[in-house]
């Protein structure tokens, strides 16, 4: 079990339009509640996550990134999470490579009526992430000089 | 087999089949062997071919400079011969208007590079022109051999490894030789040079050289033939293949792909299938 | 009358620097795991301690010494909006002294050359800050390669220029410690024995451009057809531009968000395909024949006729750094010099 921590850690949420963030949105209208940890970004779809946003996320002091989306046959765009999911097969593999924490990159996909599942993700990559602490080894790569 | 390929590209140049040749040269004030570009059927005696001959010469084929000469024959070894089918997958080339001179090779470098050891790719697959002698094993090589490198690099720890590249990675200066050299690198805007927004800082510090690279091996993400001129032309000595061997393993492990290996094969990014695996994402 | 050090009294001597806390920089093998590297790099860097200095055995390190007086990335000052307004902030600079030892005289003598620029019609405060910081030990060079034409430029084995303190290679480990400026005397006061052993600043390489021929090159041949083909091979990257120790094209960038950011200077190259393209679209130098051919007449007509002396000190690390044998001796040879060369020797990277 996790001790109580005074660690506040920053996740960053990028989260489709269509199905995450109405998903977010019915967990904030049945008032359940989630951890204030996650700053939420909207994209229109995880067919746009750029790996450079979640790089960007840890440059710019994320401790943790959750992408999220459509369910496979769900998205919006007909195939935009089939292609995200693709890079995101190989892309953790480079994640591996270069030592980056891969704990600390979470995928999910939540669908506009899953108000509790979001609740739950959310809980518990921030349980989670409080106990792996500050993401130390990427603040030490932001703060080195040229 | 070198007087075979001088005498098949003067033959090449004096029947007007081609304007230019592609090939390896060593003149004299290059210190070493380097790209030529042979316009006349005299000249083809600068043509040389041996185990320095590390330069992937595909890059050449999209600059519009070299374009202007005229219709052109390329020397490919085994590897670069992929980048061409990379190219032409990608609509960047069209096969029917080069002529491929497959160079059939045993190695580069001494001693051999590592992509050497790891090859199966000695002879060309699709050469119009083939020069040399096959080697006596044509056999594939298994996968735990031609990763074996990347396998040995990932018994490292994480921390070990972010150690590693924050270590390796503080070398490099932002030059792009990496980028320059590669086949597979032909934006007209390289991402790295949008500046309005900027993408990825262009600061040679740690967080922009990471930004970079991870960036880079990502757009190379199934793409990358494993030329590793990258790695070689590096000024700062920097293992870039190990980033391209992660993502190529990557593709073949998940995908049952090989960038290069098949004219046919589907690729990978721009194409997905709905049993795609995903046991990874909650 | 000549003053003389042994060589591990010098290495002991960089270790007691480093232990004042000083920062301290030289020729050093930027090794790593064994097992995935097939080559060793020398290259200069920072010490963190004395056994990591290299001072023989190898030709010249890859990169130049110019890093430490012109980084390759500078911050400048930082900004912050609040409201309306924007708040300028002074970064904070590191206010310890640097010593570089075993320094090349090529590298070195590019540093008077770097102070020109810097000082012509602007005064650069962050150069000059560290430049004033900064004593600069070279090391007389014993061996040469295929590469080196510094005896060609106007420099040689010895070169003076830009050097606190010229150190001689002698028989039995020793050097010849010449200190050429008030710092340099600072800096060994104290270190070093009387002897009447004097060493010898060894020849160079031979002579591999007639200089009046390359002017003459210069000032009809700037239409010349053969700039296309010598260069065609060129792929645009900046090795050879970032491993001059003399070239010092920067880019000045914001990098911030919403909140601020910081200015920075971060080297460039006119190599660069983007270098000179303008805000209308217009590209002067599309072609990298001309890139080639600008970068060829700065060293050697453009910044001598303004200067009077050549932004070029023969290093050959252009060359040796380049992934297609391109640089400034091989273009300056094949387009000016059409003689035959000796057999060419392996590039520099060898430990």
């Amino acid at each position: 079990m996790s001790q109580p921590s005074d660690f506040q850690p920053k996740i960053i949420a990028y989260v489709c339009n269509w199905c995450t963030y109405l998903g977010a949105d019915l967990a904030g209208t049945n008032r359940l509640e989630y951890p204030a940890n996650v700053r939420i970004i909207r994209l229109p779809c995880t067919g746009r996550i750029d790996f450079n946003l979640l790089v960007k996320a840890f440059e710019m002091g994320a401790d943790a990134v959750l992408v999220s989306g459509c369910h496979p046959g769900d998205c919006h765009y007909t195939a935009g999470n089939y292609h995200a999911r693709r890079r995101w097969i190989l892309f953790r593999q480079l994640l591996e490579t270069m030592g980056i924490d891969s704990r600390r990159v979470q995928f999910s996909w939540i669908s506009a009526a899953e108000g509790k599942k979001w609740q739950q993700v959310i809980t518990e990559i921030t349980e989670k992430t409080q106990e792996l602490g500050p993401y130390a080894a990427y603040r030490e790569i932001c703060q080195a000089g040229g | 087999m070198l007087d075979e390929l001088r005498e098949k590209c003067k033959q090449l140049l004096a029947n007007g089949t081609v304007q230019v040749v592609i090939g390896y040269g060593q003149p004299a004030e290059a210190g070493g062997v380097v790209p030529v570009f042979i316009t006349t059927p005299e000249d083809a005696q600068q043509l040389v071919w041996n185990d320095q001959c590390f330069a992937n010469l595909t890059k050449y084929l999209l600059r519009s400079e070299i374009k202007a000469l005229g219709k052109a024959a390329i020397c490919v070894k085994g590897c670069d011969e992929r980048a061409l089918v990379v190219l032409e997958r990608e609509s960047q080339i069209d096969r029917t208007q080069i002529v491929v001179i497959g160079l059939l090779c045993d190695g580069v470098g001494q001693p051999r590079l590592p992509k050497c050891e790891a090859c199966d790719v000695h002879k060309p697959r699709a050469a119009d022109v083939l020069i040399g002698q096959p080697p006596a094993d044509g056999q594939p090589l298994p996968a735990e051999q031609r990763y074996a490198a990347l396998a040995a690099f990932l018994r490292k720890t994480p921390e070990e490894r972010i150690a590693y590249w924050m270590a390796e990675l503080s070398r490099c200066t932002k030059c792009y030789a990496c980028r320059q050299v590669c086949p597979m690198c032909y934006c007209r805007q390289c991402i790295a040079d949008k500046n309005r927004p900027v993408a990825i800082s262009t600061s040679a510090t740690l967080k922009g050289n990471f930004a970079w690279q991870i960036t880079r091996a990502f757009h190379l993400a199934s793409r990358c033939v494993g030329c590793d001129e990258c790695s070689r032309v590096c000024p700062a000595g920097i293992d870039l293949r190990l980033l391209n061997l992660s993502l190529a393993q990557a593709a073949e492990k998940s995908f049952a792909f090989r960038a290069g290996m098949d004219p046919a094969a589907e690729p990978v990014i721009g194409a997905y299938r709905e049993q795609d695996h995903e046991e990874f994402i909650r | 009358m000549s003053e003389l050090l042994a060589a591990t009294a010098l290495r002991e001597l960089v270790g007691r620097w480093l232990a004042d806390g000083r920062r301290v920089a030289g020729p050093q093998c930027a090794k790593t795991h064994d097992d995935l590297h097939r080559h060793d790099l020398i290259r200069y860097g920072w010490l963190t301690a004395a056994d990591q200095l290299l001072l023989a055995g190898f030709i010249r390190p890859l990169n130049s010494i110019k890093e430490f007086v012109f980084p390759r990335h500078e911050e400048l000052y930082s900004y912050r909006f609040k409201g309306k307004q924007i708040e300028l902030l002074p970064i904070e600079t590191d206010p310890r002294e640097q010593i570089i030892i075993g320094a090349r005289p090529c590298d070195a003598a590019a540093l008077g050359i770097l102070d020109r620029v810097f000082n012509w019609d602007f005064r650069d405060e962050f150069y000059n800050r560290r430049r004033e910081l900064t004593t600069v030990v070279t090391l007389a060079c014993s061996e040469h390669d295929d590469h080196c034409f510094c005896t060609s430029v106007d420099s040689g084995p010895g070169d003076t220029r830009g050097s606190d303190v010229l150190l001689i290679p002698l028989e039995a480990d020793q050097y010849e410690v010449r200190c050429l400026t008030e710092k340099g005397k600072r800096l060994f006061a104290g270190q070093t024995a009387a002897s009447t052993t004097e060493g010898k600043v060894l020849a160079g390489p031979p002579p591999r451009l007639d200089l009046a021929a390359v002017g003459d090159f210069l000032d009809g041949g700037y239409e010349n057809p053969e700039w296309q083909k010598i260069t065609l091979r060129c792929l645009g990257c900046a090795a050879c531009a970032y491993t001059c120790p003399t070239c010092h094209c920067f880019d000045m960038v914001d990098e911030g968000n919403a909140a601020g950011g910081v200015r920075v200077r971060n080297w460039d190259a006119c190599q660069f395909a983007a270098f000179t393209v303008h805000v209308s679209g217009h590209n002067p130098r599309s072609v990298q024949a001309q890139r080639q051919r600008q970068r060829i007449y700065h060293k050697f007509q453009i910044y001598p006729k303004k200067f009077g002396e050549l932004l070029c000190t023969g290093c050959g690390n252009c060359t040796r750094n380049c992934p297609v044998g391109l640089g400034v001796l091989p273009v300056l040879q094949s387009i000016v010099d059409k003689s035959q060369k000796n057999v060419p020797s392996p590039s520099g990277r060898e430990c």
